[in-house]
C-alpha cells in the first residue's frame, strides 16, 4: 500500500529510523523528566550551577534557568544542545541522501525515466521527513509526560510542546540546508558535512556572545539565536523567531526544487 | 508517421570533457535499432539526453515527436528505459518494485506482467539486493515490457543475460515490433544484437559515424578469413585480388582480410584444392577499420590493443 508513489515508498524507507529516534527520545525524555526530583536533590544543581564560571553557564542554557520545576530542567539538560543536535543529525543524515544517495546509488535514472517530475520526487521525500520528525516529537512529548506522571513531577506541556517545535523547525533547517546543498552539487558527504559544521559554529556563536563582544553583531546570523534567544520553554513561542526559522525552512526548500530541476544527474 | 527518435546536432560537453557532438539521428518507428559503439563512445550520453536526465549543451532532442524537455512527463508515460547500470531498490522484493514502478506509471497490464515473470523465469519474491546481475536484469526487463510502451530504450541489456533469456528477451523485442513498437538498444557487440536490429547507428568518440541497414554494414564491413589448402599456396596470387589485404600464407594457410564481397577471393582459392574456409566473426572493431580506411584503422588498431593491455 505504501508503494504507491515516492511519498510512501519514503515513509517505508524511514519507518525504522523514525521508530529508532522517536522511541529513543521517548526514552530520553522519560528518563529525565522521571528523574528530575532525585537529581535535584542528589547534587543539589542549583546552588552548583551558580558557581559555574559564565562561559560554561552559556554553553549550558544561558543564566536564564529555573530549577524550581521540570520543565526548566529539561530546558537545561536537554533543549539546549542534545536535543537539535539529535534532531538535525537525523534530518541532514536523511535529506542528504534524498537526491544524492539515489544519484550515487545509480536509482535515480530508474526513478525519473518515470512520469514524476524532479520538484514531486523532492517535495514528496521532504513531505515523508516532515511526517516522520512530527511522530518523533509526538513520541518525545508523550515519553516525557509518562516521566513527569511516574515521578510527580509536572511538566508544563504547552512550553515543552512550543520547545520540540522549534527545535523541530530548527533541524528542518538544518536539514533543508543538506538537501539544497546535494541537490546543487549531487555530493552527498559534502552535503551532510557543511550544515553540521555549521550547527556546531551556529551554536557557539549563539552561547558564547553574552560574554564575547564580537560575536554578538553576528549572532543574527546563527539560527540558535531563534531557537534559544527567546528561551521557549520559559516563555513560549516567540512569533518574530518562530517566522525567521519558518522562512529558512521555506527558502531551502524552494532552492532545493530550483537546483536539482536545472542539474545534470550523475549517472 | 511520427519518428520515434530524432535528434539534431545534439552535443554534450561534461565541462571540457567530450561527451557527443554534433549528433543528428532518426528512429523510424516500428523498427529494433542498434546503436553500437565501443566503451566511452557516448552511447549512454545519447540516451540519458533523450530521457532528460542530463541536458544538452547544443542541439536539441525529440521522441515521439516530443520535445524532451518541455514535454519529459508526457514521453515517460510512453516510453520504457532500462540504464546501463541497472540499479534497483534492493530492500524490495521483485514483486514490490514492479508494483511501485507500475504504480508511478500510472498503468500496467497485470496479466502480461505475470506473463513476462514467468517467461523469464524471475522469482518475485526474493529481495533484489540477493539477485545476481541476470536476474536484476530480468526485473529491469519485466518492468520495461509490462507497461507495453510505444518506444523501449534500453542501454545494454543482454549483459549478464544468460543465452536461454537472451533468446526471450529477443523474441519480445520482435514481439514489440510485430506491434509497431520501436526498439532502442544499445551495445558495444554487433554480433549480440545485429540478428535483431534492422538499422544500426555507430557511434565512436562522442560523434555518429554512420547510420546503416545491417546487410549494408556488413558489406562495408572487414572480415577476417583463413583458408585451408591441400598444399601450399603462392600468396602473390591472392594479394592484388580487389577488397583483399594482408595476405600472410603459413605452409598451407592463407589469412587475409576481406572488405565487401570475398566473391573474388573465394573464386581464385577454388583453383586450388580447399580443405576448409573459416570466416572469423567481425568485431565492432573491424567494421570501423572498414569505415576509416588505413590511417584511422591504425588508430583503433591501437585503441583496441590499448584496450586489452
Amino acid at each position: 500500500m505504501l508503494l504507491r508513489n515516492v511519498f510512501g515508498k519514503t515513509i517505508r524507507d524511514l519507518r525504522w529510523p523514525t521508530f529508532w529516534v522517536a522511541f529513543s527520545l521517548a526514552i530520553g525524555g522519560g528518563y529525565f523528566t522521571a528523574l528530575y526530583p532525585t537529581y535535584v536533590k542528589a547534587f543539589d544543581l542549583e546552588s552548583m550551577m551558580e558557581k559555574f564560571p559564565d562561559t560554561l553557564k552559556a554553553l549550558i542554557g544561558g543564566s536564564d534557568w529555573d530549577l524550581s520545576n521540570a520543565t526548566g530542567f529539561l530546558n537545561i539538560e536537554l533543549f539546549p544542545l542534545i536535543l537539535p543536535a539529535l534532531l538535525a543529525g537525523f534530518a541532514i543524515a536523511l535529506c542528504s541522501g534524498f537526491t544524492a544517495g539515489e544519484e550515487s546509488r545509480g536509482t535515480i535514472d530508474v526513478l525519473l525515466s518515470y512520469p514524476v517530475p524532479r520538484w514531486r520526487m523532492v517535495m514528496e521525500k521532504v513531505a515523508a521527513l516532515v511526517v516522520s520528525m512530527v511522530l518523533i516529537a509526538i513520541a518525545m512529548l508523550a515519553g516525557i509526560q509518562v516521566g513527569a506522571v511516574i515521578s510527580n513531577s509536572p511538566v508544563d506541556l504547552d512550553k515543552v510542546s512550543a520547545g520540540l517545535f522549534l527545535a523541530t523547525l530548527l533541524s528542518l533547517d538544518f536539514g533543508l540546508m543538506a538537501l539544497a546543498l546535494a541537490a546543487w552539487r549531487g555530493n552527498r558527504g559534502a552535503a551532510a558535512g557543511i550544515p553540521i559544521g555549521l550547527m556546531v559554529v551556529m551554536y557557539l556563536v549563539q552561547s558564547l556572545s553574552p560574554q564575547i563582544e564580537t560575536l554578538r553583531a553576528v549572532n543574527p546570523l546563527s539560527l540558535f539565536h531563534y531557537y534559544l534567544g527567546h528561551n521557549a520553554l520559559k516563555n513560549g513561542l516567540d512569533l518574530g523567531d518562530t517566522a525567521v526559522l519558518a522562512v529558512v525552512v521555506v527558502v531551502f526548500f524552494v532552492a532545493s526544487l530550483v537546483l536539482f530541476e536545472r542539474r545534470d544527474l550523475a549517472a | 508517421m511520427v519518428n520515434a527518435i530524432e535528434t539534431e546536432h545534439l552535443t554534450k560537453y561534461y565541462g571540457k570533457s567530450r561527451g557527443i557532438i554534433d549528433v543528428s539521428l532518426v528512429v523510424e518507428p516500428g523498427q529494433i535499432f542498434g546503436f553500437l559503439g565501443p566503451n566511452g563512445a557516448g552511447k549512454s550520453t545519447t540516451i540519458r539526453l533523450l530521457l532528460d536526465l542530463i541536458r544538452p549543451t547544443g542541439g536539441h532532442a525529440r521522441v515521439l515527436g516530443m520535445d524532451v524537455r518541455r514535454d519529459r512527463l508526457a514521453i515517460d508515460r510512453r516510453v520504457s528505459y532500462i540504464p546501463g547500470e541497472l540499479s534497483l531498490y534492493g530492500e524490495l522484493t521483485g514483486r514490490q518494485l514492479l508494483t511501485y514502478l507500475g504504480n508511478l506509471q500510472g498503468r500496467v497490464d497485470e496479466p502480461y506482467r505475470e506473463v513476462l515473470i514467468e517467461r523469464l523465469d524471475l522469482d518475485p519474491t526474493k529481495r533484489i539486493k540477493g539477485l545476481s546481475r541476470g536476474n536484476k536484469q530480468k526485473v529491469g526487463l519485466v518492468a520495461a515490457f509490462m507497461i507495453r510502451p510505444e518506444l523501449l530504450i534500453l542501454d545494454e541489456p543482454t549483459a549478464g543475460l544468460d543465452p536461454f533469456i537472451q533468446l526471450e528477451f529477443e523474441d519480445l523485442c520482435e514481439q514489440a515490433r510485430a506491434e509497431g513498437r520501436t526498439v532502442f538498444i544499445s551495445s558495444h557487440q554487433l554480433p549480440e544484437i545485429e540478428h535483431l536490429c534492422d538499422r544500426v547507428g555507430i557511434i565512436r568518440e562522442g560523434r555518429l559515424i554512420t547510420v546503416e541497414s545491417i546487410p549494408v554494414l556488413k558489406a562495408k564491413a572487414r572480415r577476417r578469413l583463413e583458408i585451408d589448402f591441400a598444399k601450399p599456396v603462392p600468396a602473390k596470387r591472392f594479394a592484388n585480388l580487389p577488397g583483399v589485404e594482408g595476405v600472410t600464407v603459413d605452409e598451407c594457410t592463407l589469412r587475409c582480410t576481406v572488405m565487401g564481397s570475398v566473391d573474388a577471393l573465394i573464386k581464385e582459392a577454388a583453383r586450388f584444392e580447399v580443405e576448409s574456409v573459416r570466416s572469423i566473426d567481425t568485431s565492432l572493431e573491424e567494421i570501423f577499420l572498414g569505415y576509416y580506411g588505413d590511417g584511422a584503422a591504425l588508430g583503433a588498431g591501437k585503441e583496441a590493443g590499448h584496450a586489452a593491455a
